[in-house]
């Protein structure tokens, strides 16, 4: 029972945590995506430095979700492993 | 399909080494006495990679045409140089060695992952365990602290906790206890990220080699679909992640001097400030 309890709580837990996470990172692409698009018309010959630099944003914005998954999915197995 | 499948991630098995002792930090246990078996094994196989990488290419270093391989690494270590010079300082060329190997370690490792490596449970994609991450951000912690300590002097490196420098006293006192916990906070994000981002490739592509079997009918174009999909996390987010991890240890050394030119100005700078140390010579033209 307390088994389920706990398996049950971690999966619902680790569901909102990467829902947010995925919210989260979904606008932090967008807007590094909107500022890419606004300094490439502005100015387009700094596409190719500004898309370097927007891939770099778009790794550091996702690896917040990356952390959430990996995480959750550590303490989701943690929370199977807890007996009785 | 069973070429791409990955062995179920989860955690590392531990090997005592004396009893079974741990710290319980209530949602991480950390055994302090004990060590990964297949984490040790991994990274060994990702040293030994690197090493030999690198030992080949000076084995046949050639001045006037260099080759193909050589090219790249003389153009990484360039680029790496070139971000010390402007991030750091122009003398602070002691970094470009840590930075570089920690650099081109991570990537090997990443890429190592591409290899099918779960047809032998011992070797994982080495940075797919906190503890390898955690040791590497941990020596960058501790040298970026030595190099601020020799830099600013204890005064200046005591007094860098104190930001932002043009407030008044009394706020700026107030300040310190965030600005330990950002310095702490540094190599737990830096370990974390690496640690999730390679983790989390590691768990989607085993999470959609399960799919197959539960629509039988797809696997031809599902198997193409994995390997797409594992190209693409080995490639680009491990790439991705190697080279963040490099300019967040070059940035974090380029804080490190934070407050010195203030010192400078007032004419209180600790004598080791003014040092410059000898460049080493350019091995690129």
């Amino acid at each position: 029972m307390q088994h389920a309890i706990a398996l049950a709580g971690g999966m619902i837990g680790f569901g909102l945590a990467l829902g947010g996470g995925a919210i989260g990172a979904a606008i932090g692409d967008g807007l590094a995506g909107n500022a890419t698009i606004a300094g490439v018309s502005r100015q387009p010959e700094a596409q190719a430095r500004l898309q370097v630099i927007m891939f770099l944003i778009i790794g550091l914005v996702e690896a917040m979700y990356f952390i959430n998954l990996a995480l959750g999915f550590y303490l989701v197995t943690q929370a199977n492993a807890v007996t009785g | 399909m069973r070429y791409l499948a990955e062995a179920a991630p989860g955690t590392h098995p531990l090997t005592p080494v004396c009893g079974d002792q741990y710290l319980n930090l209530l949602v991480v246990k950390f055994y302090y006495c004990a060590f990964t078996v297949d984490t040790l094994v991994s990274s060994a196989l990702a040293i030994a990679v690197t090493l030999g990488i690198a030992f080949f290419v000076a084995s046949r270093l050639t001045p006037g045409v260099p080759g193909k391989l050589q090219m790249v690494l003389e153009f990484l270590v360039s680029y790496v140089r070139g971000l010390i010079r402007e991030t750091v300082t122009e003398d602070a060329t002691f970094i470009l060695p840590i930075a570089a190997t920690i650099g081109l370690y991570i990537l090997v490792a990443n890429w190592l992952d591409f290899f099918p490596l779960g047809f032998t449970s011992i070797l994982k994609p080495a940075n797919s365990d906190l503890n390898q991450t955690l040791a590497m951000a941990i020596v960058v912690f501790l040298v970026v602290q030595w190099y601020s300590i020799k830099v600013l002097g204890l005064r200046g490196y005591v007094r860098r906790f104190t930001k932002p420098f043009e407030m008044s006293w009394a706020f700026r006192i107030g300040l310190i206890p965030l600005n330990i916990i950002e310095e702490i906070v540094k190599p737990i994000t830096l370990s974390l990220r690496l640690f999730g981002n390679i983790f989390a490739g590691l768990l989607m592509v085993y999470l959609l080699t399960l799919l197959p079997s539960a629509f039988a009918w797809t696997t031809p174009i599902s198997a193409v679909g994995v390997a797409v999909w594992k190209a693409f996390d080995v490639f680009f987010v491990g790439t991705i992640q190697a080279f963040i991890f490099m300019l967040l240890t070059i940035i974090y050394f380029g804080q490190a001097r934070e407050g010195l030119e203030e010192e400078m100005g007032r004419g209180h700078a600790a004598a080791s400030g003014h040092e410059v140390r000898a460049t080493t010579p350019a091995t690129t033209s």
